[in-house]
């Protein structure tokens, strides 16, 4: 039984009239690696951030190494010994390592001016103690986001945290950095740091944290070990009931070929690519990070260039230089980043759902058809469940997952006759992952081919009738998905 | 949301849009200048001379501040219009001076125009240069072309036939009231409701999402560019037409002025807003206040102060209510 | 023997030519090859140009805004950028004209319009942080309210008074051989340079242009080194109005105008980034501005029509923002 560092006693926190936080309190012992999940809304980032100085709570006490604090910004946290490593990193791309590690506090002489030996050597030395040798000289934006990471990580350590904060720190992280800062992680907690951290993960929460805190809609409602409980009770805390349909029914029959790829390639990203998408089925496209998945999608679409390769929609050959040819005939491409990428985020819910199809809703010169558009983006909102049943607002005040349904909702009213979805539910809920599985293999249903790119394996596994593996740019296999294991597709991604 | 519609609330709603809108906003506090100087100064601001001078300076701005809504929305910014205006009011009054026909003199001098907004919107759309960088290049090029054209001389002379442009009438009023009106009418229909236009605003509110949408973002933007510019030569020939001449000095700060009024109308620098009908009310609001501020003090060396400080005045304000509706 | 001369040869090409490539960047190394040409050239063509005196034409014909340029490089690291520049310019050579013609002693007369100054640049960060306003619509509408202040109380004439002759030290007189401008523009660039690249304060700059969310959580106070960025900013180019003032021993609501363009090309042209805060240096900015003399001081002597140039500094500009961030998306497609 090691010390208490962190204790949390009945923190309530609102926003205007929103109640984001109802009396939590919960634990934290020394050394130990904690993981906090929840579904989108349920209070995990402001719990962090009032934990980190940022948020003030409206009620409750926080209690740090046995005494109660009061951080009134984020440096008072730091200076006591918590830092948060965000998702969006925050380093200076343009200077050096141990310039970013030291921001603020470099070595100075008499009147300011920067020891410069000085400065890489004690960086150095910070990532010695982590285990690593590191060119403290180099430029920070020049690093992979995995080493960027650990460069976050160093710098809370040359700070003297005693608490780690990562928020989903997994998200944009290649299998081999994963590995890499489970290691890290380890190694911090041998030397008395206490990680904690928020992930939709739950691969990985159970692989690394000791302890598992289920947040739901701003209520603590679990706090268990990872040893003494399930990934099915899990996420029934989560959500609040059972979600034995995650995945719906698979497709039992297959009809004809809808859609070929035939030798795809382009130089330096991917080569050889060739498949074939069957009518009904779902064909998933898994892989690591960084293996080329997204690059043959946006070949596909016309949003970035291919060398050779041939694409035939049911037996068309297909001419794309760009997403307006590639959407005329028929091909859409569902983003990965919904919001920089995929939708208008201060526009209504209406015009980000005509956005693709616009050309459906105007008369023979060019001019709206303003009732056509309400009808039909109306009955798509309807029919999604997009939350609150009202196109008229505006899509940023949609939560994650409803902002999701509203980028499928997109590509469905373009009428596609090929989508292909990138990260589909990524940081979606657990109802609305349901829904837009649910939606997905009903649309396959329909005669639309559909293949799904996912790098959580689970949802690939549950999804996906067949499953291309891609691996450092080919693809290494196509695999029935009969009694697949997570484990046999691992081996063809990386090997 | 429930619909409760009973005439009570019906009422109550409808004060609130007007309240709301910005542009009911704009009318209220045009009104409230005007009454304002009508008390002061009465006896000069409503004299017909004034009203004249008054409205003549609008017709430019109405158009050059229309054409930069169109940029704004698409998250540009068009600093070469005063610019493109003395350039070809200089070339226009060059080739009437050389005997070209007056119909032909117009058309070249258009096509001049448009030839800037083509480099505007190619530079910006294809070679993906900051927009601000881009018209401010154009914008001393253009300059330092009239300048070079003219040698900063005025060029007069031009054939009557010309000047009867700015000065036919038509039930009673001058050609270009019209000619203005058209276009700003014709503008904002087809922002609205016409396709390719409207489109403009989901370029400028998320450029990435529009090309994956399949929305041809660098045509939408080059015509935004051409369009502007185009306002800009329109005014040029009103101008050159209604002083007979054409002069490398004209159309200086007219920028903006434009900028200003398209920003109180409701314009954002960050794209994905903007309205015509907001920045024809932002250009008279300006037109008033200025000529209300040179009536007040006498002297006309206050007008760009003038300007500026509205400017000033227009871009904090419009900064606290993006910050206010942030936070809703 | 034709063996012996390549290796030197080539151990010379290595021992300056890649150090240098690598000291410098890429960018500034184009910027010194293209220098030296042109000088070059221009000894070659033109009579005179090489020669002392027309150095000093060459220098004086745009040190004032070279002075600017240090405080924009400044602004321009940071993430924002002044246009006000060249309008604080003339307002301030108004203003001590109005001093002087009031009969301050010169230390008074100094004080005030620098604390004038330091006030416009004091108002442009206020825009900035507290309305949040972008700083480069803030320093056009000052730039405008400005230039229109200037005129109206000048009333559109230039204002002549008596400059005391301790005064016009400032802008005719010289120390050391080289006129008074040069040497202090030689003094501010080094100062700032090496202050920019070695003094922790300054080097904040870098941070807070990059990332000023990050920043503000490594402790930095954003907000208080944006006030001091933009005072910086208008006080040199109060310093420039206040020289311009002395050498023509007169001053006109006119000085400065359109210079705000040469002062950003030259900060564009030594390789820091208008788009994207966080890069750039004294030593680019220094570059950009000895280019820009060549070319200014090309135009006198081979006696181009001035009207000329505003189109070249223009399409200067263009090119030098087009490449800059040309070469910024090489360098991250290349790793």
């Amino acid at each position: 039984m090691g010390d208490m560092l962190l204790q949390l006693d009945g923190i309530s926190k609102s926003f205007v009239s929103n109640k984001v936080l109802d009396a939590v309190s919960a634990e934290f012992e020394k050394g130990k690696c904690y993981a906090v999940v929840g579904e989108n809304g349920a209070g995990k980032s402001t719990l962090m951030k009032i934990i980190g100085g940022i948020y003030r709570p409206d009620a409750g006490k926080v209690f740090f190494e046995g005494k109660e604090i009061h951080f009134f910004s984020a440096s008072d946290a730091i200076a006591a010994g918590i830092s948060i490593v965000y998702q969006e990193l925050s380093l200076a791309g343009n200077l050096s390592v141990a310039q970013n590690i030291f921001c603020h506090r470099e070595f100075v002489n008499g009147l300011g001016f920067i020891n410069w030996n000085r400065l890489y050597l004690e960086a150095e030395k910070i990532f010695e103690q982590m285990g690593l040798k590191i060119d403290t000289r180099k430029k920070v934006g020049k690093l992979s986001v995995g080493m960027q990471q650990t460069i976050e990580i160093g710098k809370a350590l040359s700070l003297k945290s005693k608490l780690i904060i990562m928020d989903e720190p997994t998200s944009a992280l290649s299998e081999k950095e994963v590995d890499h800062l489970y290691e890290i992680i380890t190694l911090l907690k041998h030397r008395g740091v206490t990680v904690i951290f928020i992930s939709h993960k739950l691969t990985e929460v159970f692989r690394i944290a000791e302890r598992i805190i289920v947040l739901r809609d701003g209520v603590l409602v679990g706090s268990e070990e990872t040893a003494r409980i399930t990934r099915e009770e899990v996420i029934r805390l989560m959500v609040g009931r059972h979600i034995t349909d995650l995945f719906p029914e698979k497709g039992a029959s297959r009809g004809e070929v809808v859609f070929e790829a035939k030798n795809m390639s382009r130089k330096g990203v991917f080569s050889g690519i060739s498949f074939a998408l069957m009518e009904r089925e779902i064909l998933g496209f898994a892989g690591l990070v960084g293996a080329g998945r997204s690059e043959v999608a946006r070949a596909i679409f016309g949003a970035d260039k291919m060398n050779v390769g041939e694409l035939v929609l049911r037996g068309k050959r297909m001419r794309i230089r760009n997403p307006r040819d590639a959407i005329r005939q028929g091909i859409c491409y569902l983003t990965e980043d919904r919001k920089s990428l995929g939708l208008f985020l201060t526009m209504k819910v209406k015009s980000n759902i005509v956005a693709a199809a616009l050309g459906r809703f105007v008369t023979r010169m060019g001019f709206y058809r303003q009732r056509k558009i309400k009808q039909q983006s109306m009955s798509f909102v309807r029919a999604m469940e997009i939350r609150p049943f009202d196109d008229e607002i505006n899509v940023m005040s949609l939560s994650g997952g409803n902002q999701q349904k509203t980028l499928l909702a997109k590509w469905l009213c373009a009428e596609p006759k090929l989508l292909i979805a990138d990260e589909p539910t990524r940081g979606v809920d657990v109802g609305a992952k349901a829904k837009i599985h649910k939606d997905l293999r009903v649309l396959a249903e329909s005669g639309v081919g559909v293949i799904v790119i996912s790098s959580e394996l689970p949802e690939i596994l549950g999804l996906c009738d067949r499953v291309a593996i891609f691996r450092e740019g080919t693809i290494s296999a196509i695999l029935e998905n009969r009694n697949l294991g997570q484990e046999e597709v691992m081996r063809h991604a990386t090997k | 949301m429930a619909n409760t519609g009973t005439a009570q609330t019906g009422a109550r709603t409808f004060f609130k849009g007007i309240s709301r809108s910005r542009e009911s906003g704009l009318f209220l506090i045009i009104i409230a200048a005007f009454l304002l100087l009508a008390l002061l100064k009465g006896n000069i601001f409503l004299s017909l001379k004034n009203f004249e001078g008054i409205t003549t300076g609008i017709t430019y701005d109405l158009l050059m501040a229309a054409g930069m809504t169109v940029v704004l929305i698409l998250w540009g910014i068009d600093l070469s219009v005063g610019a493109v205006l003395a350039l070809t009011s200089v070339i226009t009054a060059m080739l009437l001076r050389a005997g070209v026909s007056i119909p032909l003199s117009v058309a070249l001098g258009l096509l001049c125009s448009l030839g800037a907004g083509a480099l505007n919107g190619f530079c910006v759309s294809r070679l993906k240069i900051a927009p601000f960088i881009v018209t401010l290049a154009v914008m001393s090029v253009a300059r330092g072309i009239a300048l070079v054209l003219s040698s900063g001389y005025f060029l007069s002379g031009l054939p009557e036939g010309y000047t009867h442009i700015s000065e036919g009438t038509f039930i009673g009023l001058p050609m270009p009231y019209f000619v203005v009106l058209f276009v700003l009418v014709v503008l904002h229909l087809l922002l609205k409701n016409w396709k390719f236009l409207n489109q403009a605003f989901y370029v400028g509110t998320n450029p990435q999402s529009a090309v994956l949408s399949g929305i041809n973002a660098n045509l939408v933007t080059f015509v935004g560019y051409l369009i502007s510019s185009l306002m800009a030569g329109i005014a040029a020939i009103f101008m050159s037409s209604k002083l007979a001449m054409g002069f490398s000095q004209f159309g200086q700060l007219a920028e903006l002025r434009a900028i200003a009024a398209a920003v109180i109308g409701g314009a954002s620098f960050t794209g994905g807003s903007g309205s015509i009908l907001g920045a024809t009310l932002g250009v008279i609001l300006i037109a008033i206040i200025s000529n209300g501020f040179v009536l007040l003090n006498g002297s006309p060396n206050w007008q760009q102060a003038v300007s500026g400080i509205i400017l000033l005045v227009a871009v904090g304000v419009d900064a606290i209510r993006r910050r206010r509706e942030g936070r809703e | 023997m034709s063996d012996m001369s390549t290796t030197t040869d080539r151990s010379l090409r290595g021992r300056i030519f890649f150090p240098l490539l690598r000291a410098v960047g890429i960018q500034n190394f184009c910027l010194i090859v293209i220098i030296v040409l042109v000088f070059g050239g221009m000894s070659l063509f033109v009579v005179n140009f090489f020669s002392p005196a027309n150095f000093e034409v060459l220098v004086m014909g745009f040190i004032f805004e070279a002075i600017m340029a240090l405080g924009m490089t400044l602004v321009i690291i940071a993430g924002g950028i002044d246009l006000s520049v060249s309008a604080v310019l003339g307002f301030s050579a108004i203003m001590i004209a109005f001093f002087f013609k009031a009969r301050f002693p010169i230390a008074l007369a100094l004080g005030c319009t620098f604390l004038i100054a330091a006030c416009i640049g004091l108002f442009n960060a206020w825009m900035t942080n507290i309305l949040r306003v972008h700083p480069f619509i803030a320093t056009l509408a000052m730039m405008l309210t400005i230039r229109g202040l200037a005129l109206a109380i000048s009333n559109g004439e230039n204002v002549t008074s008596d400059f005391p002759n301790q005064f016009l030290f400032l802008g005719q007189g010289r120390v050391f051989g080289l006129p008074f401008p040069i040497v202090l523009f030689i003094v501010l660039a080094v100062v700032i340079g090496v202050l920019l690249k070695h003094h922790r304060y300054f080097q904040q700059v870098y941070f807070i242009g990059d990332n000023p969310r990050a920043a503000r959580l490594s402790g930095i106070r954003v907000e208080s080194f944006i006030y001091v960025i933009f005072m910086l900013s208008s006080l040199l180019a109060c310093t420039s109005g206040v020289l311009t003032a002395s050498l023509y021993d007169n001053a006109s609501n006119s000085y400065g105008i359109n210079s705000e363009l040469r002062v950003i090309t030259a900060v564009a042209l030594g390789g820091t980034s208008i788009v994207k805060g966080g890069t750039g240096t004294i030593f680019g900015t220094v570059l950009g501005i000895i280019f820009m003399s060549i070319v200014y001081n090309a135009f006198v002597m081979a006696g181009i029509n001035p009207y000329y140039e505003t189109i070249v500094i223009g399409s200067i500009l263009l090119i030098a923002v087009f490449l800059v961030e040309f070469v910024r998306k090489l360098e991250t497609r290349i790793q």
